[in-house]
């Protein structure tokens, strides 16, 4: 419990509205996108920099940690108040500070939603590449936390790539900025790329510099049907290997095909048993090429292909995809998400990893992945209240991270460590890669103050 | 400190790779620094045991691909990486390979395009760059805008650390945010925080056709200004440079006045009609000698004169300022410049990297560059820039009389280096102070 002289300071510093204490309100705070949930201390909402310097300051007086927070859409655990803390929410920064379309940079605080960004950004048809499934509700400041991808990574890289300059509030309470407008703008260090997908445990950023791009002139979204999730990676392989970048190669199998269908009514064959969506954009002359190479190639293997017609189609299309961690709620209450990323060229063998994890353990497991990237979504059903299931299901977590570790790949390719897949981190990094972590989280913040438990421990 | 053990360096590496004579010494060094030895590891074990050699008798060691920068390394180890020169792996299907630090940047270019992919970041000097180089210092080019910065290119690295021990991290995956990201934090970082002994590298399938359209111009403030008609077209080529009239001659033997430079890469439709576009719109603003190049043996002089004016800009930092704006401020950013400088046609180097606002220029003899760099770095600040990295962030803090924000900044640097050096072994020659 946080002392009455603590909240009285919080309150003088944010204002009475801004601070959370009462349990009700303290339990929504202390959930993410995982199973996993805790209760914060105290719950302080921060409109300034000024305020987050001073809340800073004031939990050092008083040597309480604190854990930043978005939209807590995350899918590591990144956002959980595993241990006595303060959570800092930065919904309330939610100022689109400038939209500079003829320099190619926006200056936004953290709390602005990515959608909100890219309506904004939309009206000047200029966009912010990183869009991550929960892009509607997940702010930048999140996005940034763990470096969040989304389908275009193919094409367009990750939140890393489009970061230019940050402000950051360190543990001591001093404000640095990082980077700038412009690329070049580094002191010495990347600082930027450290604070990126650090998950708050470096520092608190309160301003965010992110580079933004015209809408690309022209788009098609082709879409190919198989009869096994196998065949679709072998589309991935040869599209690849004919020198085409898509911005997207997103795969779903026959489960999620017809959880989707369920919800979205989007007209996908049910007895499918993959279905892949591939977009190409660049200038108009280019498109017709592209497609009719992908459609060969496409061609060879798929029981079907056909490209989106309409704007209609392609949102349908879209829908069904961005609906897919959603939809499996219809079929058991919970579900856990992975996201193990692969070497492309293994991508077919992590698929038979999948499915030999699922036979294995005894659970349902539905896939869906940005194949082009060799990230897997294998999304394991369950029920949370059964706890010998849900056991069995952290066992079968563990063995997909085994298996892909063994493919030469990572246990998270855009989700993050945060707790829920800390404890195979070793497993991932020798150990001088560990220590190099901790000699970072050490130089920001050798007290562990900033999101304690997250990532590694000191 | 103590004297190098050199025959101890000789047991490591092998009396050949062990050069002691100031004589044979030179051609591996650069700068008035005084090293007692020049070693040339072959492998990453040798590497590791030279560190933890200069570590036991506390010995500065700093490390080159080709050659050596002797800065605050009199009396230490220079180590050159050039034997260690090998494609370690070539994967084509994963778009990947496997590098060792000391083969040369052009060499690798070579290598990559029989294969028929593309290394897109530009070699920092054309003739003795190293791949390990190319990621130590980590810059942005003028191609940054179309394919990202350098460190977009690394996926995973060997190093040894100040210490001597080894650290391998990283892997084959495009996409990859776990632990934290050393990866991408390591570039750029000019061996401070360890020696880069592989490096796994990202590449990408070669553009589908390559054009250049190549102008000269009378005015340098004529010529800048078709990159603004350009960007608000919507047209951003591969690259958008500018070079003035007296680095136009290193560049292209001949040329008289301001030589633009547009390279076109992507794909064959497209870039026939952007190709045209270019040209029309460089012709229009007053444009001579305008051209599109698709001989591909002369799109490559056209390219290889650039990086030739930019390595002679690369190599004299003490000489240069660079600063950058937004790109749409150029316009305004050159004139306000030049009442600074006076005719920027005339000045000894302008380049200029139209996406990127980015400005580089060579100081006349006898310039007192801080003086300079303060007063550029007051003009990019008004329009949305600075002057690049540290010493523009120490500027920038001077312009917002906030000398705490660069104090904090520069003990967080210094504090991150003495974690991974604590002895202060390696590098000695690279300030965090600016």
């Amino acid at each position: 419990m946080l002392s009455q002289t603590v909240v009285k300071r919080l309150k003088e510093i944010v204002g009475e509205k801004n601070v959370v204490t009462d349990k009700v309100g303290l339990l929504t705070y202390g959930y993410d996108g995982t199973l996993l949930s805790g209760e914060a201390l105290g719950v302080v909402s921060p409109t300034t920099t000024d305020q987050v310097v001073e809340i800073v300051k004031l939990m050092n007086e008083h040597d309480i940690k604190l854990v930043p927070r978005g939209a807590g859409t995350n899918e590591s655990g990144g956002t959980i108040p595993s241990q006595e803390a303060v959570v800092i929410s930065f919904t309330k920064m939610t100022k689109i500070h400038e939209i500079d379309t003829e320099n190619f940079v926006a200056v936004v605080e953290p709390g602005v939603i990515n959608f909100d960004l890219q309506v904004e950004l939309a009206k000047q048809n200029f966009y912010f590449p990183p869009d991550p499934s929960s892009f509607k509700a997940s702010t930048i400041g999140g996005n940034l936390g763990e470096c969040s991808g989304g389908p275009k990574c193919f094409k367009y890289g990750v939140t890393r790539d489009y970061m230019l300059g940050l402000e950051v509030v360190l543990p001591n309470g001093k404000v640095i900025q990082t980077g700038g407008r412009n690329f070049q703008s580094e002191p010495g260090y990347d600082l930027t790329r450290i604070i990126v997908g650090s998950e708050g445990i470096l520092g608190l950023v309160t301003k965010v510099f992110v580079r933004i791009l015209p809408i690309p002139r022209a788009k098609k979204t082709m879409l190919a049907l198989y009869d096994k999730v196998e065949d679709a990676s072998q589309t991935v392989a040869d599209i690849v290997a004919a020198g085409i970048i898509p911005t997207t190669l997103e795969l779903m199998d026959n489960l999620l095909i017809n959880t989707t269908e369920d919800f979205t009514h989007a007209g996908l064959p049910r007895d499918a048993g993959a279905v892949l969506i591939i977009e190409v954009d660049g200038y108009p002359e280019d498109m017709d090429e592209q497609v009719k190479t992908i459609g060969e190639i496409a061609s060879k293997i798929a029981k079907e292909f056909k490209v989106a017609q309409t704007a209609v189609e392609v949102d349908q299309i879209w829908t069904s995809r961005r609906s897919a961690f959603g939809s499996v709620a219809r079929v058991r209450p919970s579900y856990g998400v992975n996201d193990i990323t692969v070497p492309r060229s293994n991508f077919p063998k992590a698929i038979g990893g999948v499915l030999k994890v699922a036979k294995d353990f005894g659970v349902t497991i539905g896939v869906v992945a940005h194949a082009g990237d060799g990230n897997l979504h294998p999304l394991i059903l369950f029920d949370q209240r059964n706890k010998e299931e849900t056991e069995t299901v952290h066992k079968a977590e563990q063995a997909l991270c085994m298996m892909a570790l063994d493919l030469e790949g990572t246990i998270s390719g855009e989700h993050g460590i945060g707790l829920v897949k800390k404890k195979y981190l070793d497993k991932e990094f020798t150990p001088a890669a560990m220590e190099a972590f901790r000699k970072i989280k050490r130089s920001f913040d050798p007290t562990n103050r900033f999101n304690p438990g997250k990532i590694i421990d000191l | 400190m103590s004297n190098v053990n050199i025959s101890k360096l000789k047991e490591i590496v092998g009396e050949a790779n062990v050069i002691d004579s100031s004589s044979e010494m030179t051609k591996y060094l650069k700068g008035s620094g005084k090293p007692a030895v020049v070693v040339l590891p072959g492998k990453t074990s040798e590497v590791s045991s030279i560190v933890k050699l200069a570590n036991e008798q506390n010995v500065k060691l700093a490390v080159g691909g080709a050659v050596v920068n002797t800065q605050g390394i009199t009396g230490g180890i220079a180590m050159v990486m050039s034997r260690m020169n090998q494609i370690v792996e070539m994967d084509k299907l994963n778009l990947v390979a496997i590098v060792e630090p000391g083969l040369l940047h052009k060499d690798f270019i070579l290598k990559v395009a029989e294969t028929g992919l593309n290394f897109p970041p530009e070699p920092y000097e054309v003739e003795t760059s190293s791949i390990g180089g190319c990621f130590s210092i980590g810059d942005s080019d003028s191609k940054s805008f179309e394919y990202g910065p350098t460190r977009t290119f690394l996926l995973g690295f060997e190093m040894v650390l100040p210490t001597g021990e080894i650290l391998e991290i990283g892997n084959k995956c495009i996409k990859n945010v776990s632990g934290l990201d050393f990866i991408h934090f390591a570039v750029g970082s000019q061996g401070t925080f360890g020696i880069f002994t592989k490096l796994l590298v990202k590449l990408l399938p070669q553009p589908e056709a390559k054009k250049a359209v190549i102008g000269t111009f009378a005015s340098l403030h004529k010529a800048n200004a078709t990159f603004n008609t350009l960007i608000k077209r919507n047209v951003h080529p591969t690259r958008m440079n500018l070079i003035n009239a007296s680095f136009a001659k290193i560049a292209k033997p001949g040329t008289e006045g301001q030589l633009v430079i547009i390279d076109l890469q992507g794909f064959k439709e497209s870039g026939k009609n952007i190709a045209n576009e270019v040209a029309s719109v460089l012709t229009l603003a007053g444009g001579l000698d305008v051209k599109i190049i698709e001989d591909a043996v002369e799109y490559d002089e056209v390219i290889n004169g650039w990086l030739k004016v930019r390595a002679e800009l690369n190599a004299k930092p003490e000489r240069t300022v660079e600063f950058v704006v937004g790109p749409m401020k150029m316009p305004q950013a050159l004139a306000q410049l030049e009442a600074l400088t006076g005719d920027l046609g005339a000045y000894p180097g302008v380049i200029v990297e139209g996406l990127l606002g980015y400005v580089g220029l060579a100081l006349p003899e006898g310039t007192e560059k801080l003086a300079f760099a303060t007063k550029v770095n007051k003009l990019a600040m008004s329009l949305g820039g600075n002057v690049k990295g540290l010493l523009g962030h120490k500027l920038k803090a001077e312009v917002y009389n906030d000398a705490e924000m660069w104090k904090q900044t520069t003990s967080l640097l210094n504090e991150l280096r003495q974690q991974f050096d604590p002895k202060g072994i390696l590098s000695p020659g690279v300030s965090l102070e600016a």
